[in-house]
């Protein structure tokens, strides 16, 4: 299925997602009339599916479903974003991208949230991501069978294949072929590198080791009427030029086109059941104080890998005294981060990392299980390009203060960074409880409690050694590394039956015939890959079942919004 | 921003630059106007003190100098910036199970730091010459992850040295002193590459580098 030509016309994506060219062809980033003559439906329409959270999964589900001619209400506890007026070109006044509100972190190895890996607002955390969009490999489906670790997908790589390339075409991707995993190539072409994408290729070249440029999610040609990347550094601080995909450009214009509604501002709070059918009803959920009720068909929830099981556990009842879908208490555990060291190399020459987007090359030379190796599963490796504040906290957090912490932030523009992805395994005790503490709303906030494993170590220690052997071939003076971890996946897993998951294979709840979950926390491993691409491909996947293989879809409703995308040109 | 006053280029401390003559702020033309707000704002007047007290304040501003090696001025005012961020409580939303949020641990932490100080200066940690306020910090942070006064000394160092890099590290003073130019929309680059420089960048001008591995 290659649906997509080098020159990047991209002629058959925009037949079946329109929303790159639904947005502005001049000045201003956000189609402002497609939102302004939104359809909005009432909380006592009892629309086909209610969606909760409007991220890669959530999005992705929207546009899916209201092509279909479903009715379709999305809700966001966050705001509808426009990149023009509501982003700023600053680290520090970026904060408002991130999910801040109070959660307790807990357990040997406790991961602080807020700003790498959880997001805010139509978009989700893809608005902050850096745009590295990797497939995972084959072997990420079969971990226990081929290394006996980890878990076995109900489904295999090839069920996602076609949605990995359905949705590269709708981001684009842009990169170099790539020989991992497997193989394939990418929509757009790779982009020229700077001089940490520089340093990174010279010390991989020179110890043999493959590098290739890409995957990212930044488009590197026409697209409709994306703007081409100005290289900038700021991607992790929300695109302001809309050259860096998220689902607030991708998919949420083609949503809304469709006749879909975009619900900002909407905290979900708990999901209804009647206890008579067992079928969810809809949610219950919190819009400028007021407290209300969507009615729906389906309930679809998709707001990541804390959030859904927090929301889950919340929806208490007689039938689930122990939280939604839940009776087998496997609601908000298996929940995984990545171990994600940094490396940095400080040269004589001037690298100024912060030119050009933070994601270019990569290498997935040590992706899977090295026999020789005391581990199992493996890690990825990638160029990041922390900016100042980040930078100066990872000196801070090795103990560095006063004028030693200035004078190494002076070399600032010396520097170069590496960053790796380490596959933690999923652990039954990695996991979100709800906390005594509670919320503005009341609810209970989400307790994350986190703890490695030895695997999850020696994989940690085997990925620093390869960065920093990389920048010293490369010439580096000196290199440091830094501990941290990314992204987050698990939490409500999906499994072959009730016992081993949450959902099944199309992301159905076992418990709950039209409760489905679309994000994240689905996914039983992660790879050492980030996770935004197979999130989105999941979603697509499970949408593509809904449609048409889905035993209680409603009846389609004639999509008279498209009217109203010829309108909107 | 067409008729402007001439100005020299700032740094913390009026610091020697090793990026001679390079003004982040004389490229604010270049910005989007709402980015500029925000970015400017740092440079402008601060907001009325309401998070800590003055009891609190006395700690907090020379443990600010001592983690930013700010002591004289023209400073950052990095303690202003953080009493404005704990009183709108843009705080990160997470926090350790074993420690309070963040507006209760500064309170907890900054009093425990003026505890340990009275053992050595009577009037606690502001009235300690320099040399022993080093002295009392070198001692918590030697704890490592061991308990101090009832917390885990690691997790006060991460609370209080994210609060200060975050605010020091975003002011347009600090960024001329590193040679980073800032926000970069609409203008972007178009010079990446290993000793590649835009016009309004400047080589940093240090020849022969201290290790300080």
């Amino acid at each position: 299925m290659r649906t997509l030509f080098r020159d990047g016309s991209a002629d058959r994506v925009r037949s079946r997602n329109e929303s790159a060219w639904l947005l502005p062809a001049g000045q201003g980033r956000a189609n402002e009339e497609l939102r302004a003559t939104m359809r909005t439906f009432e909380d006592r329409d009892d629309v086909d599916a209610v969606i909760v959270g409007c991220g890669a999964g959530g999005a992705t589900m929207a546009q899916r479903l209201a092509r279909a001619g479903w009715r379709v209400a999305a809700l966001d506890a966050g705001p509808f974003w426009d990149p023009e007026r509501d982003w700023v070109s600053d680290e520090a006044g970026s904060h408002h991208l991130y999910w801040t509100e109070p959660r307790v972190i807990t357990g040997s190895d406790p991961v602080p949230l807020g700003s790498n890996n959880s997001g805010r607002g139509v978009g989700g955390s893809m608005v902050h991501y850096a745009g590295y969009t990797p497939r995972f490999h084959p072997s990420d489906f079969e971990t226990h069978t081929r290394d006996g670790v980890g878990a076995d997908w109900p489904i295999g790589y090839p069920d996602l294949k076609p949605f990995y390339e359905a949705i590269e075409g709708e981001l684009p991707v842009s990169g170099q072929d790539w020989p991992w995993g497997d193989p394939h190539r990418y929509p757009h072409t790779p982009h020229p590198v700077s001089g940490n994408g520089q340093m990174f290729q010279r010390g991989a070249d020179r110890l043999g080791i493959v590098t290739r440029v890409g995957p990212v999610a930044i488009t590197n040609g026409r697209f409709g009427h994306r703007q081409h990347c100005i290289y900038r550094g700021f991607c992790l601080q929300g695109c302001k030029v809309n050259a860096k995909a998220s689902p607030l450009i991708t998919h949420i214009p083609d949503a809304l086109a469709h006749g879909a509604e975009i619900r900002p501002d909407s905290m979900v709070t708990s999901v209804e059941v009647d206890p008579r059918t067992g079928r969810a009803t809809g949610v219950r959920y919190v819009r400028h104080g007021v407290e209300r009720f969507q009615r729906a068909a389906h309930v679809i929830v998709a707001g990541y890998s804390i959030e859904t099981p927090r929301l889950l556990l919340h929806s208490t009842s007689r039938r689930f005294p122990d939280g939604l879908a839940n009776d087998f208490d496997l609601v908000g555990r298996y929940l995984m981060v990545q171990g994600a060291p940094q490396t940095g190399g400080r040269f004589a020459d001037e690298v100024r990392m912060y030119k050009a987007p933070p994601p270019e090359v990569s290498s997935e030379e040590f992706y899977e299980t090295d026999p020789a190796a005391p581990y199992k599963r493996g890690f990825s490796i990638q160029t990041v390009s922390p900016l100042p504040i980040t930078w100066s906290e990872h000196f801070a957090g090795q103990g560095i203060w006063g004028p030693e912490l200035r004078e190494r932030m002076r070399d600032y523009v010396h520097w170069a960074c590496l960053g790796a992805l380490c596959e933690f395994l999923p652990l039954p005790d990695n996991r979100v409880t709800l906390a005594d503490e509670t919320d503005r709303h009341g609810m209970p906030v989400a307790e994350f409690s986190y703890s490695q494993c030895d695997n999850d170590r020696a994989l940690m220690k085997a990925a620093q050694q390869v960065m920093e052997q990389i920048l010293q071939a490369a010439g580096a003076e000196h290199v440091t590394t830094f501990h941290r971890y990314a992204h987050l996946v698990g939490g409500a897993r999906m499994g072959t039956d009730e016992h081993t998951g949450v959902v099944d294979r199309d992301c159905r709840s076992f418990a709950v015939p039209n409760l489905l979950i679309t994000d994240g926390s689905v996914l039983p491993t992660q790879g050492a890959a980030n996770p935004a691409l197979t999130i989105m491909s999941v979603a697509a996947r499970a949408a593509d079942r809904l449609i048409h293989h889905s035993t209680s879809t409603p009846p389609a409703h004639p999509t008279v919004w498209r009217e109203h995308v010829r309108d909107s040109r | 921003m067409t008729a402007r006053l001439p100005h020299r280029a700032i740094t913390p401390g009026s610091t020697p630059q090793r990026f001679p003559g390079f003004d982040v702020l004389a490229e604010a033309d270049a910005w989007d106007p709402v980015t500029a707000g925000v970015v400017l704002a740092r440079v402008g007047p601060q907001p009325p003190l309401r998070f800590f007290s003055p009891a609190q304040e006395a700690v907090a501003r020379p443990l600010f100098d001592l983690i930013l090696d700010q002591h004289q001025e023209p400073r950052v005012p990095v303690f202003e910036m953080v009493d404005q961020r704990l009183a709108e409580l843009a705080t990160d939303g997470w926090h350790y199970g074993d420690l309070p949020a963040d507006p209760q641990a500064w309170t907890l932490s900054l009093g425990a730091l003026d505890q340990d100080a009275h053992q050595q200066c009577a009037d606690g940690f502001a009235s300690c010459p320099l040399e022993d306020q080093e002295s009392l910090l070198r001692a918590f942070l030697d704890l490592g992850d061991d308990t101090w006064h009832g917390m885990r000394a690691d997790r006060v160092w991460s609370l209080w040295s994210r609060y200060a890099c975050t605010a020091f590290y975003s002011h347009p003073w600090a960024w001329n002193e590193i040679g980073f130019p800032g926000p970069a929309y609409p203008r972007g680059y178009k010079n990446p590459g290993v000793n590649a420089r835009e016009p309004f960048e400047v080589e940093d001008r240090r020849a022969a580098h201290r290790d300080p591995a």
